[in-house]
């Protein structure tokens, strides 16, 4: 579902690599954790799996399709198969949770009897049934996340990918979110999630691919933590 | 474009200028100056040229023939005046037929020229030239001096040239005028626009990352513009229509003699040019923002 050839990102000419000749080869409805530290290039690989930035070499392959091929004007259309959950949740103050989730299918002109279907059963997925009226500044970290996750989720998208999701949080909200991001890969969605959360990485015993130093230096199936280094 | 598209780029360019406030009412008001000026400068012109048009028509050469010279000539000056293309019309006036004129407006007084007939009358042949346009008299006044069989001319010289640099000059200040405030509502509206594109960055990164369109994310922007110019054009309209309805009352009482455009009528000229113009300062102004900061 998406093939990594021979990655190399460089941020601009005559500065160090961002990632360094990265090959990855991920399923549908895997399940994959990128870890490593601060800078190691987590980030910069999200962001070129959405197409925010393009490698300086190397072929990204989502679909069956070179993504570094596109056209601008089809970029939208490639993010509409790729959720996003980010680690300081982005929600919109203006608006409750309801109108949140709602968002990301208004701007894709999906219809308002869809958009009454679809997001309350999004919510209760979620766990936010009973929240969907209040305003995001009402809600715990947690709650704040999941609404992030909800908005990610309720397009339906093929690929699922997160970046420090549970970065905010503290450890018990922390296992509950990447258990409900677990129930989403379960439900066949292919996940991707950088993180640097070692005790999250040991438990759930996921496929786990380690950057160091801006290269891949290990991909491991039922992978802890620990074994990276 | 989807009418629930439309409707929801519509919600969102009035959320949007409800919020910004102050900066939708500048630039509205800016807008709403400068048409209204310009309005106020269409409707003093257009009643301006419907009074001086009468004046303007009635200004004319009157060439009056060299009485010295031969048929051949006088033939030669007529074929010529009727050949020169900035002219409008060449009427031929007898000495004979100058002379009824004279006698008619003198009326009661046409006594004074009971010494004159037929064999002697003083008066002299003459055309009646009339340009294409009447601020062409100097100019063709001054060709056709050097034609032959040419007396002299008579055009009102040093009175008619000042008349028309004077309108002219009217007509370039309004101009120029014009120009500076339509450039000033434009950076305006662009203003109010970016202001809107920082305040809303976080949505706007939120809909790129789930797949909005650029264009959809675009639009909202645009109509914005649109609906602050065209606010600030319906407003020096209503204000035209009510100030020129007084204006006319108050000039039918008191200057009675003035003829005056009735009100339905110029407001239909008036709102041809304001309203169009108003959409389009205000589309042009959020598009310099929308491609200058909104870069989706």
């Amino acid at each position: 579902m998406i093939e990594i050839y021979h990655l190399y990102k460089q941020y601009a000419q005559n500065e160090f690599y961002a990632l360094k000749d990265i090959n990855l080869i991920i399923d549908r409805g895997e399940f994959i954790f990128v870890v490593g530290p601060s800078g190691s290039g987590k980030s910069t690989l999200l962001k070129l799996l959405l197409r925010e930035t393009l490698p300086t070499k190397g072929n990204i392959k989502i679909f069956g399709r070179d993504i570094t091929r596109l056209k601008n004007r089809e970029i939208p259309f490639l993010r509409r198969n790729i959720g996003m959950v980010f680690q300081d949740f982005r929600l919109l103050s203006d608006r409750n949770v309801f109108e949140n989730v709602a968002f990301s299918l208004r701007v894709i002109g999906t219809s308002p009897r869809e958009i009454r279907k679809r997001v309350p059963l999004t919510l209760e997925l979620v766990g936010l049934k009973d929240k969907a009226f209040k305003n995001p500044n009402e809600l715990s970290g947690g709650e704040q996340q999941r609404v992030c996750v909800a908005r990610a989720i309720v397009n339906r998208p093929a690929v699922l990918l997160a970046d420090e999701p549970t970065g905010n949080l503290d450890p018990a909200t922390s296992m509950e979110i990447m258990t409900l991001i677990q129930d989403i890969n379960i439900r066949g969605t292919t996940v991707i999630v950088a993180t640097h959360a070692k005790d999250i990485v040991d438990h759930f015993q996921k496929r786990v691919v380690v950057l160091e130093n801006n290269q891949l230096v290990s991909d491991q199936e039922r992978g802890v933590y620990f074994n990276a280094h | 474009m989807h009418i629930r598209s439309l409707l929801y780029f519509l919600g969102e360019a009035l959320k949007s200028i409800v919020r910004n406030g102050w900066m939708s009412i500048a630039s509205v008001g800016v807008v709403a100056i400068t048409l209204l000026i310009l309005g106020s400068f269409m409707v003093l012109s257009f009643n301006v040229a419907l009074f001086t048009q009468d004046i303007k028509e009635q200004v004319q050469i009157v060439l009056y023939i060299d009485e010295t010279s031969d048929e051949e000539t006088k033939l030669e000056l007529q074929r010529l005046l009727a050949a020169h293309r900035q002219l409008e019309e060449v009427r031929y006036v007898s000495k004979e037929e100058a002379m009824e004129r004279l006698k008619q407006q003198l009326g009661d007084r046409a006594y004074l020229l009971d010494g004159y007939n037929a064999e002697e009358n003083p008066l002299r042949d003459s055309y009646q030239l009339r340009t294409k346009i009447p601020e062409d008299i100097p100019i063709v006044a001054n060709e056709i001096a050097d034609y032959p069989g040419v007396g002299y001319l008579d055009y009102g010289k040093g009175v008619v040239e000042p008349l028309f640099q004077f309108t002219g000059l009217v007509r370039w200040i309004g101009l120029m005028f014009m120009t500076g405030l339509a450039v000033t509502a434009i950076f305006l509206i662009a203003h109010t626009i970016r202001l809107t594109v920082y305040i809303r960055r976080r949505e706007i990164m939120i809909m790129k990352y789930v797949g909005a369109t650029d264009w959809f994310i675009r639009w909202p922007f645009i109509f914005e513009g649109l609906i602050l110019g065209l606010i600030g054009a319906v407003i020096p309209v209503i204000v035209i229509y009510y100030g020129y309805q007084a204006a006319v009352l108050w000039m039918q009482s008191n200057i009675y003699f003035i003829p005056l455009i009735p009100p339905e009528k110029i407001m239909e000229e008036i709102i041809k040019v304001i309203i169009p113009l108003g959409v389009v300062l205000g589309v042009l102004g959020s598009s310099i923002s929308v491609r200058r900061f909104l870069k989706v």
